[in-house]
């Protein structure tokens, strides 16, 4: 007994007084579409179709680029012959809504060599980021205080999101200092936390818990999957797909798996805390 | 011929040059359906083998015949054997092992979930993969079935539990959505009071059909698809993976790769124990022992983020090689680290095995006999605590394991202590590991070139001895040299009858602390 207490004594305050703002190694990739020639490189590289192009009509191309499906791999970044991809250190990456997470640009496209040229950066579609955190706040004001209870649901994660969310808790993140707390059942709930390409076989298991939490319940997605169905895809024999091909969410915090922080930093945009940042924001061309 | 193929040409009773020499340390026999019993009874008696997997391919558009393929791990010859038979579509049946050897028992099952193909003398031929709501008929692994396939759900939703009768017997069910933040499941418990009678276990909720996925995406993007088989085990799968192309391209693996492979498989390694050793702290309610575990993995995860720049190792393992050279201001980084957890990791246990609070609770809990571990073919760390000594680092050495000294830790007692213990001991034995390998790297690129493209109509075996246990990718290419299959064998697939044989007689209490002493994935279980 005394060991364990001069152990404690010891080892002292391991909490990180503020556990925003570290960076990391590779955060998303951003694309530098003025130097993009749509050449599709990246395109074939990603193994999640976070990147795709179009061509919405001859000599005219769009190309975007989607944190919801990303799982960061930088696969896209050594195909990129023309150097247009870098790495981001910016971690606190959600948003509301998949449109947020995406960046898109037009180009003409030469009907011979097939190249193509940046044309402008398109506007992304829906409310944007302050519009959408308004609408969020309207609906839980008064509600939830300062105090979030969550819920955690895997609807077919790897487990990797579930791991990083555990370490959410440890006494290096200590979430329960933020009021937020994790629940044992959704009854006790204001938030669902689900991660997961939503499966066949927890599609009814996830709607019955979203279904036993009182209102006004928000919904959190967490991950490549949770946000876009990722690596596993959406619309398999066995996976519906991101949560929003089942649930209306809220929140979508992209990353495979985000890092303990980027949970916590949406959790707290959940709560209106904090203010979501998209990132990418360096993906606009340089005026001129 | 190698002496191998001789002496198991001469143990199984088979003509010579039935035995094929498929990979190094890989051999194959064709086998007429109506042999596999014999034949899987020689393996096992004769060879020592033990079962790996078990699984079925579509090959009907190649050879007119679904086949039905055991791969068994012989550890004395340092040697895979794999049995494959042909199977007539007109009549889709095999004759079923699971009554001798129950390590069959959900592969068995699982073939006819997704092919079709049914095990005859099955002693419990009843779904394991599929839920109820799946209608008979749709069988996803066929190569007729595609995988965007939207197939609607048969009504009701019950599923034929094991009834209970008696007075003050009545069933606790629990999952898929469980209390704490972890993966779903059902499980139901008949019980008499506290005591547990029987357990089921109910799993499939994370299916997201991965092997048909494979099928799906180019074989280099594979590779991130492996990561994701079970988020805790990245390295793992991705290298199974990777082994199994590399063997089937003929790539040559350059020393320095190998080196750093085993550092990447070991780091994962210790930072599962390592979470696990909290997690029964955590079960038990000794917090100030899940708080030291937690903030240790935390350093864990943090050393690997500065070091690979990924806190859980995704990302790491490439085709060929590894993706990230260790610099030499790396390698230090990770040895301070390692030095640091060292000293503090013992004085987690030393807290631990020194509480009698703690101890109580661990010994003599949800025992697993050495008989029945054996019966039930478990592997890895569920196997090492019942006393089994397997460990495919020494027994199939996998990159740079043969050149490098460790002990595979065994405990006898096959319980919640015995489980703790291994993990323990395995963690010393993965910093002597890694010790030695970070003295010596060798001086070579960290990985070589892939082909372009993967050799038509082969098929590979990759294995890696992963925290939890054996994983192992078979892989097959069609005739354009695209994947036609994968077969995944996450260890907990292996593991999860030896749960449900350990629980009864524990008190439900001790349920969480004996389910956490296993801790299997359901992810990788389900894929």
């Amino acid at each position: 007994m005394i060991g364990l207490i001069l152990k404690s004594i010891r080892t002292g305050a391991l909490t990180e007084a503020n556990p925003f703002g570290r960076h990391a190694a590779f955060g998303f990739p951003v694309m530098d579409f003025s130097r993009c020639t749509a050449c599709g490189e990246c395109v074939r590289a990603c193994p999640t179709g976070a990147i795709h192009a179009t061509q919405p009509s001859p000599g005219r191309g769009i190309v975007s680029l989607s944190y919801a499906a990303c799982i960061q791999c930088r696969a896209c970044v050594a195909a990129c012959p023309e150097q247009a991809i870098s790495v981001s250190p910016e971690i606190e990456v959600c948003a509301h809504s998949r449109e947020q997470l995406s960046r898109s640009a037009s180009f003409d496209v030469d009907p011979v060599t097939g190249m193509g040229t940046f044309r402008q950066i398109e506007p992304g579609a829906g409310p944007g980021l302050a519009d959408a955190a308004a609408t969020l706040k309207a609906r839980i004001h008064g509600r939830l205080g300062r105090s979030l209870q969550v819920r955690q649901v895997d609807a077919g994660s790897c487990n990797g999101c579930e791991l990083e969310i555990a370490a959410t808790t440890n006494p290096v993140y200590d979430l329960e200092r933020f009021g937020i707390h994790f629940v044992a059942s959704p009854r006790h709930a204001d938030a669902l936390l689900v991660t997961g390409p939503v499966t066949r076989n927890m599609e009814i298991a996830l709607r019955r818990t979203y279904e036993a939490t009182p209102e006004p319940r928000v919904v959190v997605a967490v991950g490549a999957c949770g946000c876009s169905g990722g690596i596993f895809g959406e619309g398999t024999y066995a996976a519906i797909g991101g949560v929003d091909r089942v649930l209306p969410v809220d929140v979508y915090i992209p990353g495979c798996p985000p890092r303990p922080q980027a949970i916590l930093n949406g959790l707290l945009v959940a709560m209106g805390v904090r203010e979501a940042r998209a990132g990418g924001e360096s993906a606009a061309p340089p005026p001129g | 011929m190698t002496s191998n193929t001789a002496s198991v040409t001469a143990a199984l009773h088979v003509p010579e040059g039935a035995v094929r020499d498929h990979h190094p340390g890989e051999l194959v026999v064709d086998v007429h359906p109506d042999a596999i019993l014999d034949l899987t009874d020689r393996v096992s008696q004769q060879l020592g083998g033990r079962l790996l997997s078990l699984f079925a391919t579509d090959d009907r558009a190649r050879t007119g015949a679904f086949g039905v393929h055991q791969v068994w791990s012989l550890p004395q010859r340092q040697t895979f054997l794999r049995l494959s038979a042909s199977i007539d579509p007109a009549a889709p049946s095999f004759p079923s092992i699971a009554q001798k050897h129950p390590a069959a028992n959900w592969f068995e099952r699982e073939v006819m979930d997704f092919f079709g193909v049914r095990p005859d003398g099955h002693p419990n031929p009843t779904r394991v993969a599929l839920h109820d709501d799946w209608p008979g008929g749709a069988r996803a692994l066929r190569k007729d079935f595609p995988d965007d396939s939207q197939v609607p759900r048969e009504p009701g939703d019950r599923h034929p539990f094991r009834p209970v009768t008696g007075e003050g017997v009545f069933q606790v069910p629990v999952g898929p959505v469980h209390a704490g933040i972890i993966e779903p499941g059902h499980f139901r418990f008949g019980v008499a009071g506290e005591p547990v009678l029987y357990l089921q276990v109910r799993l499939f909720y994370v299916h997201k059909g991965i092997e048909k996925r494979f099928e799906r995406l180019p074989w280099r993007h594979g590779l991130f698809l492996a990561e994701s088989i079970s988020g805790d085990t990245a390295v793992g799968h991705a290298l199974a993976y990777a082994h199994a192309i590399e063997r089937l391209a003929n790539v040559e693996v350059p020393p320095r790769a190998q080196a750093l492979r085993v550092v990447l498989l070991e780091l994962e390694r210790i930072y599962n124990h390592t979470a696990d050793i909290g997690a029964l702290a955590t079960d038990v309610a000794f917090t100030v022992s899940a708080s030291r575990a937690q903030a240790l993995r935390e350093g864990l995860l943090r050393a690997n983020d500065r070091v690979f720049g990924t806190r859980l190792l995704r990302g790491t393992v490439a085709l060929g090689g590894v993706k990230r050279d260790l610099q030499p201001e790396d390698r230090e980084a990770l040895r301070s680290a390692l030095r640091a957890f060292e000293k503090e990791f013992d004085s987690l246990i030393a807290l631990l095995v020194d509480s009698g609070t703690f101890t109580d609770r661990v010994d003599g809990t949800g025992i697993l006999t050495n008989q029945a571990a054996r019966d039930l073919g478990i592997v890895g760390v569920a196997a090492r605590a019942s006393g089994i000594d397997a460990d495919m680092r020494r027994d199939h050495p996998h990159d740079a394991y043969e050149d490098l000294l460790f002990k595979v830790p065994v405990e006898d007692g096959g319980d919640v202590r015995a489980r703790l213990m291994v993990r323990a001991r395995e963690v010393e034995q993965s910093l002597v590991i890694l010790h030695q390998v970070l003295d010596r790297l060798p001086d070579t690129p960290c990985a070589a070139p892939v082909p372009d493209h993967l050799p038509p109509g082969a098929s590979a075996l990759g294995w890696v001895e992963a925290w939890r246990g054996p994983c192992t990718h078979w892989v097959a290419t069609d005739e354009r040299g695209e994947v036609a299959r994968v077969k995944v064998t996450d260890p907990s697939f292996l593991n999860w009858p030896g749960l449900v044989h350990a629980v009864p007689g524990n008190i439900v209490p001790d349920f969480p602390v004996i389910n956490k002493s296993f801790n299997l994935s359901y992810s990788g279980n389900d894929r």
